[in-house]
């Protein structure tokens, strides 16, 4: 089969540090947490979590208010961070001549437009009201962000979105990049945006007592992946978009190349909807590595899912073990969770930006709140826990790991400049 | 509150359209009022005054056309 290479020529994010792309990545470098307290006056009883928000993104400035009212904020945060991604990428936002019949959007979400249909649940229930807004329809569907993207862009290939609870923009850019890889598409623009603040999902997430604990003061600290004292983790908003482009076509326009996928591989558990299980860990990193023609030795970094629950974080480290051996002592491992926390179905597009940026950059932010707090049944990786810059950075893994037991793990090169 | 008054207010509002351009003859396309937003905006209308509009009714198509169809409405409602 024809194969060709797939270039990330765009990055964008809504951050939750409000600053731009290099900001965040700083911070992440740095250690610095997004993760605040959230205390809402939700009735009847407020939410009270630490929670990682962009409270600096202003829909109506970024989008102007004709679109930003179009929107629910999940398709809010998506589309900003897809015009992010784009005008990074240094195509026009609208078509210029060259046909955009076969570019396309693969996005993921979790909770699509929840939102939206909360917001509906209380004007009738809470306020007594018999009717809704008639937008509530396009604000709430599922496929509203990718649908937005299209439109914006003009693109006229495929527009979908992937419901892979956290697994969703990781499968999202695969299933993009498979597309690019094959012919299929020239350009996809994936990602994932969601928004877990509504209030019943976080209160179904508490309910699972899976949902770390944390007041004003403790809330900074409160996502420790791997640490013996490591109390679940912390849900956050946000969106994160990638621009994947045939290789030929990105030389050809001398656009700037910030890494290059190479591999994705995905697969299910088939066993639990909630317990992860190695070996389904381990079969979606080997079919990644074999997807990309990797060995194991060729692995510089592993962004790890690394929620900072009590089930979750032993499974992944059994199946690095597993699938590293002997190397798995020396391989830097790093979940960045611990600052940005988890965006559900925008934690794989998030901690892929991260992954390409570690390759560009060529520094690992760390895992925070873990130096010397390692759980022993964590144990056996080169654990990172503060930045490091010491040895070239060539290839890296982002795993993402879903309640449903579905695994996904993308692979990333490292561009020569 | 006139009928225009509170079509300059939605308008501006919800699309950010200056007050001044929303006149008895523009139409309501050309200030961004699409079939969705026109179903928001009669929704809002309703909302407001506590009325449903038949659902046969006539699409404006400028603002004078729909300040007219809104203060026939009240003025129905009000008699």
């Amino acid at each position: 089969m024809d194969r060709r290479r797939v270039a990330i020529t765009g990055i964008g994010l809504v951050s939750p540090y409000g600053g731009d792309l290099p900001d965040f990545f700083a911070r992440l470098v740095a250690g610095e947490s997004a993760i605040h307290h959230l205390l809402t006056d939700d009735l009847p009883r407020p939410l009270s979590i630490p929670f990682v928000a962009c409270p600096g993104f202003d829909p109506d400035s970024v989008l102007g208010k004709p679109l930003a009212a179009m929107m629910d904020r999940f398709a809010q945060l998506g589309m900003a961070a897809a015009f992010a991604a784009w005008d990074d990428c240094g195509l026009p936002r609208r078509p210029d001549g060259e046909s955009r019949d076969d570019w396309g959007v693969a996005w993921g979400t979790a909770l699509g437009g929840t939102l939206a249909y909360e917001n509906g649940y209380r004007e009738l229930w809470q306020k007594g009201r018999e009717r809704l807004s008639p937008l509530t329809v396009v604000l709430g569907m599922n496929n509203a962000a990718n649908a937005h993207i299209s439109i914006q862009f003009g693109l006229g290939g495929v527009s979908m979105s992937h419901t892979v609870a956290c697994a969703s923009s990781a499968i999202a850019i695969g299933e993009a990049f498979r597309r690019v890889r094959s012919g299929e598409a020239t350009v996809m623009v994936s990602g994932g945006s969601d928004v877990p603040q509504a209030y019943a999902v976080a209160r179904a997430w508490e309910a699972l007592r899976v949902l770390a604990p944390g007041d004003g003061e403790t809330s900074p600290a409160a996502c420790r992946p791997f640490a013996a004292d490591r109390r679940g983790l912390v849900l956050g908003e946000g969106g994160a978009a990638l621009v994947l482009e045939d290789w030929d076509h990105a030389l050809a326009r001398g656009a700037r190349i910030h890494g290059e996928i190479v591999g994705y591989g995905t697969t299910c558990d088939h066993s639990h909807l909630v317990r992860p299980e190695a070996a389904g860990q381990i079969r979606a990193l080997g079919a990644t590595l074999a997807d990309a023609g990797l060995t194991p030795a060729d692995i510089d970094y592993v962004n790890a899912h690394g929620t900072a629950t009590a089930e979750g974080d032993p499974v992944e480290i059994a199946a690095l073990l597993a699938v590293f051996g002997d190397l798995a002592g020396g391989l830097p491992v790093s979940a960045t969770k611990s600052m940005h926390g988890h965006l559900l179905g925008a934690a794989g597009a998030i901690e892929a930006i991260a992954t390409v940026l570690v390759l560009r950059e060529q520094v690992i932010p760390p895992t925070i709140n873990l130096a010397g707090n390692l759980d022993p049944a964590c144990a056996g990786v080169d654990h990172v826990t503060s930045a490091r810059r010491d040895r070239p950075l060539r290839v890296a893994l982002s795993n993402s790991f879903a309640f449903g037991g579905s695994n996904a793990a993308l692979a990333f090169r490292a561009v020569n400049r | 509150m006139a009928s225009i008054d509170l079509i300059r207010e939605f308008l501006q509002d919800r699309l950010g359209v200056e007050p001044e351009k929303v006149v008895p003859p523009a139409l309501l396309a050309d200030l961004g009022v699409d079939s969705l937003m026109m179903l928001e905006l009669m929704f809002a209308f309703e909302d407001r005054f506590g009325i449903t509009l038949a659902r046969g009714l006539k699409t404006p198509r400028t603002v004078g056309d729909m300040a007219a169809l809104m203060d026939g409405l009240i003025a129905g409602q009000n008699t």
